[in-house]
């Protein structure tokens, strides 16, 4: 008995550089307006590169923590530095002072230290932006700080932002483009997802990291599909992933062929589904199995 | 029973947060009296990793017998959630609280 009507799709992979973030990009312009994109692979944020954000609003992140030695409650003891398991903490100049980007935001040195003249700052680790894509679609992503590292609390603002613009312009889709692995920030961008685009490729670890992924997807019991790029690179291996489908009885979307028009396009910008091909085709034939999976489930 | 849910608001008419880590609230319905008990989760979505481990304390804390969510807690707040007896229920989001307390009455919601 869902209360409203809004679709959300997460494509994830495993495996990173199976061409998650090319097929996700041909996906938005596929759906067009009607999708809310969401940028959660922020590590390797590079889906701007296709849809063209304009980077219309803008608000700063804070996440996690940043040790702060005050150097007139200092003894000088060294205890801080004794602990730090990221040696972030040197004696200079008669100091003892912290290495910004060394430094984990752990707060053991604020635990230990005698004369509690460190605290833990909150410390800032990038923007988060609400754009106008060149498709005429809104894309929420974001961009990180320099050795800032991609978390669960930031997925989860991409998604409650593009959830929420999704809400308030009646949007049936959202489209999130989620981060390779299985950990914190993936766990984060499948909360509350309908439907899971799996892609992998033809090779050892993206059968291996395939395997994990659909593991964690069981455990949260969302429905998946799966697509093989570049299935023509290994047909033996690609055999292996589509046995391995069969076995978790996960659908398989389609399989994509190695095609050099992919990066063509993408060295000019643009999505394989701009100009006709046969990949075109298939792709547009992936979204329509896609939202009928998800018709299906609504009922 | 004393029912938890995670919840993004803090009446009978909110939904659920499909979220289990950083939920914007959990609220607790005691079968007993009838009370509704509402807790701020709100300083746990500030945490940037291991957000589902807090909210497994917390929810140890308010001692439970059935907990109501969307996808369902990750694999590490799972092993800490094992180690108290409490039935977990999912694949309540999209539902209103009160849609997903009658669900659960009717059995329609599945357990982990």
């Amino acid at each position: 008995m869902p209360v409203r009507n809004m679709s959300e799709i997460v494509v994830l992979s495993g495996k990173g550089g199976t061409g998650k973030t090319s097929i996700t990009s041909s996906l938005a312009v596929l759906a067009g307006n009607k999708a809310v994109i969401g940028d959660c692979d922020v590590d390797a944020a590079n889906m701007y590169l296709l849809l063209e954000p304009d980077f219309g609003k803008t608000f700063e992140f804070y996440s996690g923590g940043l040790a702060v030695i005050d150097h007139d409650l200092c003894s000088r003891c060294g205890k801080c530095a004794d602990v730090c398991r990221f040696n972030a903490i040197s004696y200079i100049n008669d100091q003892y002072r912290v290495n910004s980007l060394d430094c984990e935001g752990c707060a053991y040195c604020e635990k230990i230290c005698p004369t509690h003249a460190i605290i833990m700052q909150e410390r800032k680790s990038g923007c988060v932006y609400i754009s106008e894509t060149r498709i005429g679609s809104t894309m929420v992503h974001a961009r990180l700080d320099i050795a800032a590292e991609n978390s669960g609390k930031l997925v989860a603002r991409v998604k409650n932002e593009a959830r929420a613009i999704a809400a308030r312009e009646n949007k049936p889709y959202i489209i999130v483009d989620g981060s390779p692995g299985i950990g914190c920030p993936v766990i984060s961008s499948l909360a509350g997802a309908n439907y899971v685009i799996l892609i992998t490729e033809p090779s050892m670890s993206g059968l291996h990291d395939l395997r994990r992924i659909v593991t964690l997807i069981k455990k949260f019991r969302i429905s998946a599909g799966c697509i093989v790029n570049k299935y023509d690179l290994n047909e033996e291996k690609t055999s292996e992933i589509k046995q391995f489908l069969q076995g978790e009885q996960m659908m398989h979307l389609a399989d994509l062929p190695y095609d050099i028009h992919f990066t063509q396009m993408m060295i000019e910008g643009k999505t394989i589904v701009e100009f006709p091909s046969p990949l075109k085709y298939t792709l547009e034939n992936i979204w329509e199995k896609v939202k009928k999976q998800l018709d299906i489930k609504d009922q | 029973m004393r029912i938890a849910f995670t919840s993004a608001g803090t009446t009978w008419d909110s939904l659920i947060d499909p979220r289990f880590g950083r939920t914007e609230y959990i609220i607790v319905h005691d079968e007993g009296n009838q009370g509704l008990i509402v807790v701020d989760n709100s300083a746990v979505k500030n945490e940037a990793h291991g957000a589902g481990i807090v909210t497994a304390r917390k929810i140890f804390e308010l001692k439970p017998d059935v907990l109501i969510t969307g996808n369902g807690p990750g694999e590490n707040a799972a092993n800490a959630l094992r180690h108290i007896k409490m039935r977990i229920f999912t694949g309540a989001h999209n539902m209103t609280l009160r849609q997903a307390y009658t669900q659960y009455k009717s059995g329609k919601l599945k357990e982990i």
